[in-house]
């Protein structure tokens, strides 16, 4: 066994990776810091003269009457006035893609209201530089690693894990971290190995390392020997997953319970047979769009959630809001915040930040029209906040009814996450329909974080409050006559699953990597088919 | 050459450095995209305050601001007034005049503001 570096933490269950370490000396959360005045208004500045030197060399390349639009352009972004206007936004606390954004939405309304056609022609050109400079703003993601590193570090920003390519493999390792966290679920999903709570320790870069998913441990320097007993061993601990391929698909689409997905990451998509699933339970956007340009750009959204209907081919596709805030800070928002659990995330944030808020519902707006969208709310705890969030979803609708752009209303439920709103649920009328996000739930019924080690054990040991209380939620919503599903880590836990069942839930959302495991359990539960 | 006109009312007037036009705009596309950067980029040329004001807003813009002077949104039938402040202020406004007179043709034929 060598006198190689042996810490124990807890795993992931999926699995062991070796690989050169990648110390990380990052901040935990480059994008979530506070936002600096002066650097969003450089990074803005950079935007702008990057978009003004590709308009340049796209007119040299045109003919004579594309080259005055294109000048126009040009020298509406060499305009000093327009980065004021931004300036003026940044100078609020807004981060360099909303402000941006914020200061031409007005400008461009003004254009798209004119009763001239010719007037209201120019608002596309707006909108063209706008998204330029977006775009602009895009190219500059955090910095990546080497792919089949093992990243070592005091815990890791879901932005970082959703920006690597995995498919090289390797894994993580965290001093601190919670099995329970963002990014222990997004590795979850994608099946790689994870522990976590390790405590400190020091490793010098390219150090090979050895991280056990399954039993927790991480081992410097590993030996052959250590590397051989895993080997022998490898994916005894995960039988079921073995049946997850393809084939036994179909069966869950006429059960009685229905089986979604929960999508963070569009790859899931990629690799994933609609066939094997009733659509998407739960499509994680403050995932898919991680960097602050793209919660500020509608048509990249748009795009994403056509994307989405696309492949769900007729399924429905449950999109929830930005669930931004907690441990999500990205694009700089739920900024320095004491307790940031208890503060300003989820739908409270939305609904303080309307400018983010109605380009997401635009896009939503726009893409239910191609297909059957559900809109979920996060982190609900009064009716007004479902009330205030329907009213933006028909102010939007009426102003891109106005522009002739095609929109259909979808429905609007919300995650069941507060416990606040999982004892009032008769008074949330307003919501179409439910979810019960037991992560949150759990977490906030216990009082104990899950990223926080030390009260982890709390955390699971309260699984009876929390059975207990969905079956008083489920109870309430089939009074109410509307439907209620689960998306959190219970409904993936084969253990929980049936008693989750016998209170009364038929519509189970899981990661993509949980389907074949759920779906067993169902079976043999004897509600599958 | 096209054969819109611009209409001008008053004419201009001079007092130590101000000097001011009114116009009737009559181009069937109004004050667009490129009439928009001829225009600006003409009144950038001139070391003195270039000021608009369209419909007598009483609201004054930079007439150096392509942004501001897009988000007029001048059009057909606008009446607009050009007022200059310090160096070169008649000779400002003699020249953006003119510009209007001959349908912001510059050295080629004036391409549609669209």
């Amino acid at each position: 066994m060598s006198g190689a570096l042996r810490l124990q933490g807890q795993g992931n269950g999926c699995g062991y990776a070796t690989g050169p370490a990648h110390v990380s000396t990052e901040p935990l959360s480059p994008r979530g810091d506070q936002v600096s005045p002066s650097l969003e208004f450089d990074s803005l500045d950079r935007a702008i003269g990057e978009s003004v030197a590709a308009l340049e060399s796209l007119m040299a390349q045109t003919d004579p009457a594309s080259a005055d639009i294109l000048e126009f352009q040009i020298e509406m972004l060499r305009d000093p006035v327009i980065a004021e206007m931004a300036a003026e936004q940044i100078g609020k606390g807004q981060n360099a893609a909303f402000a941006w954004v914020a200061a031409l939405e007005e400008y461009i309304a003004g254009f798209e209201q004119s009763e001239d056609d010719d007037i209201r022609a120019r608002a596309v050109d707006m909108i063209d530089i706008r998204d330029r400079v977006l775009r602009a703003l895009e190219g500059m993601p955090a910095a990546d690693f080497p792919k089949g590193s093992i990243f070592v570090g005091r815990d890791m920003a879901p932005s970082l894990f959703l920006a690597h390519d995995w498919t090289g493999g390797g894994g993580i390792a965290l001093e601190a971290g919670s099995t329970a966290s963002h990014v222990a679920l997004l590795a979850r999903s994608k099946d790689v190995p994870m522990a976590v709570g390790i405590g400190s320790f020091v490793v010098d870069p390219e150090t090979p390392v050895l991280v056990d998913g399954d039993s927790g441990l991480v081992v410097v320097d590993p030996s052959h020997a250590d590397i051989a007993v895993l080997a022998k061993g490898e994916r005894t601990a995960l039988p079921i997953t073995r049946r997850s391929e393809p084939g036994v698909s179909g069966i869950v689409s006429r059960s009685a319970v229905e089986l979604l997905v929960n999508i963070s990451d569009i790859s899931d998509i990629r690799s994933l047979d609609p066939h094997a699933c009733d659509g998407i339970g739960l499509l994680r956007t403050e995932f898919l769009l991680s960097s602050a340009a793209d919660l500020a750009n509608e048509e990249k959204q748009f795009q994403l959630y056509c994307e989405m209907l696309k492949w769900a081919d007729g399924k429905p596709v449950t999109i929830r809001l930005f669930d931004l805030g907690g441990d999500k800070p990205l694009g700089g928002f739920g900024v320095e915040e004491r307790n940031p659990f208890l503060g300003l995330r989820g739908i409270r944030l939305l609904l303080a930040m309307p400018v983010m808020l109605r380009i997401q519902v635009r896009a939503l707006l726009r893409a239910a029209a191609f297909g059957p969208l559900k809109v979920l709310l996060p982190m609900v705890t009064l009716p007004g906040e479902v009330e205030d969030t329907r009213r933006i979803f028909e102010e939007e609708a009426v102003v891109l009814a106005d522009r002739h752009i095609a929109i259909s209303m979808p429905a609007i439920g919300m995650m069941v996450e507060v416990p606040a709103a999982a004892i009032m649920l008769d008074t949330f009328g307003d919501a179409d329909f439910f979810s019960l996000g037991t992560n949150d739930l759990a977490q906030y019924l216990t009082a104990a974080a899950r990223d926080n080690p030390a009260v982890v054990d709390l955390y699971r040991q309260a699984a009876p409050t929390l059975l207990r209380l969905i079956a008083q939620t489920v109870a309430v919503a089939h009074d109410m006559g509307k439907p209620i599903g689960i998306c959190g880590d219970l409904a993936g836990d084969p253990a929980r699953l049936p008693s989750v069942i016998a209170g009364g839930i038929r519509q189970i959302s899981v990661a993509p990597s949980q389907l074949a495991a759920v779906r067993t359990v169902l079976e043999q539960a004897g509600v599958d088919g | 050459m096209t054969e819109k006109r611009h209409g001008v009312f008053g004419g201009t007037s001079s007092v130590g450095g101000n000097a001011s036009v009114e116009l009737l705009i009559t181009h069937g596309v109004g004050l667009h995209a490129r009439p928009s950067v001829v225009f600006t980029r003409l009144a950038k040329s001139f070391p003195c305050t270039i000021e608009i004001e369209v419909n007598r807003s009483g609201l004054w813009l930079n007439a150096k601001s392509i942004v501001k002077v897009m988000g007029a949104r001048i059009r057909k039938g606008s009446t607009l007034k050009i007022r200059a402040h310090g160096l070169r202020a008649d000779e400002a406004i003699a020249v953006l005049e003119a510009l209007f007179a001959n349908d912001f043709a510059e050295e080629r034929p004036h391409v549609r503001g669209a």
